[in-house]
Order: structure tokens, then sequence, then C-alpha cells
């Protein structure tokens, strides 16, 4: 039974109809205002009064801008923070919790604050580091009498504080994302190696580690991609400051755009991120289409 | 002996993280249960005097009118994630099925939009918003919710579409389905694992948002969830008890959709790394 020319016109008309919806959401809340922001980005305008074309004014700017630098170092700083710990954490401990008979209980306790959101994760945290009634000045105190640090409004200590919160949060993905991969691994060539006396570290250096490979660069590209935008957990915990000091270039962005309306500059921020974000996924999306990593 | 010595050390090490680990929900759950009064007043180890935890959720909903802020996000999530799922899944079956001219095109352009951060487009949403009145409205929450969630859910229903086997398309055509009937007959309610997939990121995202309810809202019975429990805090003292019960409270959901859902994680993770 072959289909008419006119049901299969209709057919063709439907199938885009079903498309539709989707392509018009994306395209316009999406897509068309990404290239309306490149637009912005070669302007100068408080959002209000007429947009002055300034050509790359706002990307020259940044090279003469401490506040920009100090983000974009900040950001650095959270980009390496996250492969040190929770990346290369999640996968220590993933390891070391495999042969464990408790497990799944340890599983479970590193996996909570995953569920848990950065607003939320970030107003816990805070209330931890508080100096008067914070529970680790308090800790600290029963050891060291008169204990009191002010760990959110000094400079390092409040990046390194807010790390804690990210670490705090970030661990459980990389971990049981690790303990699927380290499940998947076949048996036979661990035990090859264990009947030829090779030893747990190289084990893990010539024959998991090589395997877990695929794991590993979703690991990395995620989280990479996730601290490169980390937004929430500062804002609540610090809002950037004290003057600017712990901003990264998603929390300058918002300030420079919002609170003092360079929204010219803060689009080229955006336009920045974008690309740093897209460098790092692009390697990783040409990997995930070659190999077939999906499944259910 | 050597071997028990490295095994205890490596329970140690690990008990003594998970410890950590588990410090700070201990101190939100233990502070949610005293008083502010009580608070301020005893050492951070000392047991609640009284049972807080509802004098404290009254005064949150009192002052804070939390509860107006949790319906509304309730909404932006449930319709946010029911409207991906809905235009994912008739835009996938399309690329798959139907294959128009164009298709794998129309996908990597509809799927191109999750590889950008928010950043990349707040601004023009806000400025169109505020141009077309949708700014600080609900309906408007609803729509940026959605088309942000459709690029991924687009990518897991496409993926698990081809998965389903040609015959039964083919029977449902010899039992005079067309296309339409077969989408919402068959593919759809087979979809039990993309539906899951979406419905717990998407919805979870959308509850835990603060970026877009920050800058798209003014109004207390607009704003989301996450944007309220963000402006409770700074104030410290007395104001923290208030702030735990709530951040506990405003936790519930996304830790029940886990629960409930959890043997989409792992899945879900892969295919969220793949959206990155």
């Amino acid at each position: 039974m072959r289909a008419s020319p006119r049901t299969k016109k209709h057919h063709q008309a439907l199938s885009y109809l079903l498309i539709l919806p989707a392509f018009a959401l994306v395209v316009g809340l999406l897509l068309l205002p990404m290239a309306q922001n490149l637009y912005y980005s070669f302007f100068q305008w408080d959002g209000i009064s007429k947009e002055i074309f300034v050509g790359l004014k706002n990307y020259l700017a940044f090279f003469a801008d401490p506040n920009f630098a100090r983000s974009f170092l900040n950001t650095l700083v959270w980009v390496v923070a996250t492969l040190a710990f929770p990346v290369l954490g999640g996968l220590i401990i993933a390891n070391f919790l495999r042969g464990l008979r408790l497990g799944n209980l340890f599983k479970s306790i590193f996996f909570i604050p995953l569920t848990i959101s950065f607003v939320a994760t970030g107003a816990i945290w805070s209330n931890m580091f508080s100096r008067d009634l914070g529970v680790l000045n308090g800790l600290i105190a029963l050891f060291i009498p008169k204990f009191k640090l002010s760990w959110l409004t000094s400079v390092p200590l409040n990046t390194v504080a807010m790390l804690f919160a990210w670490v705090w949060q970030q661990l459980g993905t990389s971990m049981v994302l690790f303990l699927a991969g380290l499940s998947t691994i076949p048996r036979d060539p661990v035990e090859a190696s264990i009947l030829d006396g090779a030893s747990k570290w190289q084990i893990f250096r010539h024959v998991t580690f090589p395997m877990l490979q695929p794991v590993t660069t979703v690991v990395i590209t995620m989280a990479m991609v996730n601290s490169f935008k980390t937004f929430d957990i500062i804002y609540v915990m610090t809002r950037g400051g004290p003057y600017r000091s712990s901003e990264t270039l998603a929390i300058t962005m918002f300030r420079e755009t919002f609170t003092m309306f360079n929204m010219g500059y803060g689009a080229a921020i955006s336009v920045l991120l974008s690309i740093l974000v897209i460098l790092v996924s692009v390697f990783y999306i040409k990997n995930m289409w070659k190999k077939d990593l999906l499944y259910y | 002996m050597r071997k028990t010595l490295a095994r205890t050390a490596v329970y140690v090490a690990i008990t003594l993280l998970a410890l950590a680990w588990l410090l700070p929900v201990v101190t939100t759950l233990f502070i949610s249960l005293k008083t502010p009064q009580d608070y301020v007043s005893s050492k951070f180890y000392a047991l609640p005097k009284a049972f807080g935890f509802l004098v404290n959720l009254k005064a949150a909903a009192a002052q804070y009118k939390v509860q107006d802020h949790v319906l509304s996000s309730l909404l932006y999530s449930t319709v946010g994630a029911v409207v991906a799922i809905l235009c994912a899944s008739m835009a996938g079956y399309s690329i798959v099925r139907l294959k128009p001219r164009f298709n794998f095109a129309l996908f990597l352009i509809i799927y191109s939009g999750t590889i950008f951060p928010f950043q990349m487009y707040l601004i023009p949403i806000y400025k169109l918003y505020n141009s077309l009145g949708l700014y600080d409205t609900r309906i408007g929450m609803m729509l940026v919710y959605s088309a942000i969630c459709i690029p991924f859910a687009l990518f897991v229903f496409r993926g698990f579409y081809t998965t389903i086997p040609r015959e039964i398309e083919e029977a449902a055509k010899l039992d005079g389905c067309g296309p339409i009937q077969t989408l919402f007959r068959i593919f759809v309610p087979n979809s039990k694992a993309p539906i899951a997939v979406v419905a717990l990121f998407q919805a979870t995202w959308i509850w835990n948002d603060l970026l877009f309810g920050m800058v798209l809202t003014r109004r207390e019975s607009i704003r989301p969830v996450m944007v309220a429990v963000a402006s409770m805090m700074g104030f410290g003292g007395s104001s923290i008890p208030l702030l735990m019960t709530v951040v506990f409270m405003v936790s519930i959901p996304t830790i029940a959709l886990f629960v409930f859902l959890r043997r989409y994680f792992i899945s879900g993770m892969v295919m969220a790394s793949a959206d990155q």
C-alpha cells in the first residue's frame, strides 16, 4: 500500500508542524537572543538610552580592567580546584569504595549534597562559616580558645570557603559517574594482572584507568564547564565581595549588567564566557558523537 | 598484617570524610529544630530547649511568604518539564521517523541552544521581556524555562526513539494509525525512561534556578523559591533557624525526585554531560 502524493504532502507538512513548537521556543528565546547578545557586545549601552557603537572597545577593555583580570583569575582558580578536588577526589574515593563492605552507605552519604540546590548549599555553608555562631569556628574554638575567623569576608579565605561548599556539592557527581564506569570494566584483565603479580597501583595505572578513559573525559569536561559557569554559590555566599574580590566571570557579567548597567560590557563578558565553555565542550562533543556513549 | 593496616586506614579516612560530609546536613537539621532565641543564646552543640521547627516554619511563612514562592516554583517546574517533554517528543518523533528534509540540521539547530551558558542570552531576554510585557509574569517564566529545557529533552527523546523497533510502527500503520496516533498511542506511552530523565533533571533545574528568577521577576508573588531563599540570607543571628528550616523544606521536593527516579540518574548524567 503506497501513500498517495496528497497524503505524502500532508505528512511532510505535519512533520514540520511537530518540530515547530520546539523550534520556535528555542530559536525565539535562545538562539536569536544569542545573536543579539553578540551584537550588543559591540555597543556601549546603559539599557535605557540609545546604544553607541564602539567596535571592539568592550573586548579591549578586558585588558585594562583590574576587576576583570581578578575575576578571570578567580575563574581559573575555580576550574583548577574543581579538577583537583571533586574530580580527582571522586576518582580516588570511587576506587576505594569499590571493595568496601559499607560502600553503598558511604556512596549515599557523598550523594546527598547533589540533591540540594546551589542556593541551599550556599545558605548551609554560609551558616557553617559564620563568624559568631558558625559551627566551624565553634568546633575549632574547642581546641583553640577564642578562635574567631571571618571566613567569608577575608581574602583569599572566602574563595577557599566557597570552594569547600562547591566541592561538598560536586564530589558526588564525579564519584557516582566513576563508580558507574568502574562497574562496567571487565574482571578478566584485572585478574590477569593480579596473577602476573601487579601491585594495586600498577593495576590502576595500566588497566583500570585506561579503561575508564571515556568516563574520565565526561567527568572532566562536565566539571570544567560547570566551574566556568559558577554563579549561584558565589552570589549567595559573598556576592563576589568584599570589594569584588571573589567574583568569577559569571558574577562579574551579572554585576556589570544588572547593577552597574554596563550592558555592552556585560554582553562582551558573556561572549567570552561562552567561547571558553564551548572550547572545552567541542572536543568532547566530537568524541560523544563518534562513540556510542548513550545508554538507558 | 600490612594489608589489614592499609584497609583500616582506608576505612578511617573514608569514615572521617563521610562524617565531614554529613556535618552540614546534621547542622542544618539541628538548627532548624531550635527557636531563634534558643539559637542565639546557646552553644552550637547544645540540644534544642523546645521543638522550634514548627515555630520557625510559621514565622517563615508569615514573614517571607515562602509558601507563595513554593507554589510558583512548583508551577514553573511542572509546566516547564511537561512542555519540554511534549515539544521534544513531537519533534524527536518527527526527526527520527518522519524524517522531513533538513531533519538533522533542524535537530542541530535546536540542540545548539544548550551548549551556551545562560549568560549568553540573559540580557536580550531581559530586554525582550520588558518590551513584550512578559517581564515579571508567570507566563514569561514558564516560557523561558520551557525553552531552556527543550534542547536537552530533544537530545534524550531523539536518542530514545531511534531504539523503538520499526515493526511496532509498521503494525500500527496497518491498523490505520496515522503519525499523530502512532506518536501519542505508541511512542509517548513507551517513553518512561526519557520522560523520567527529563523530569528529574529539568524539573530539578527549574526548581533550583536562581539567575532567571532574579533577572526576569520583581514581584514576590512571581519570584521563584530560590530567589526567596537567597534574599533571606545575610541577616545572621536569629534569622538563621528560619533560614535553615526553609532550606530544609525547599530541598525536600528535589530529594524526593532523586529518590523516586534514582535509577534514571546515571543515564541522565551521561546524557546531561553530552549536553554541555
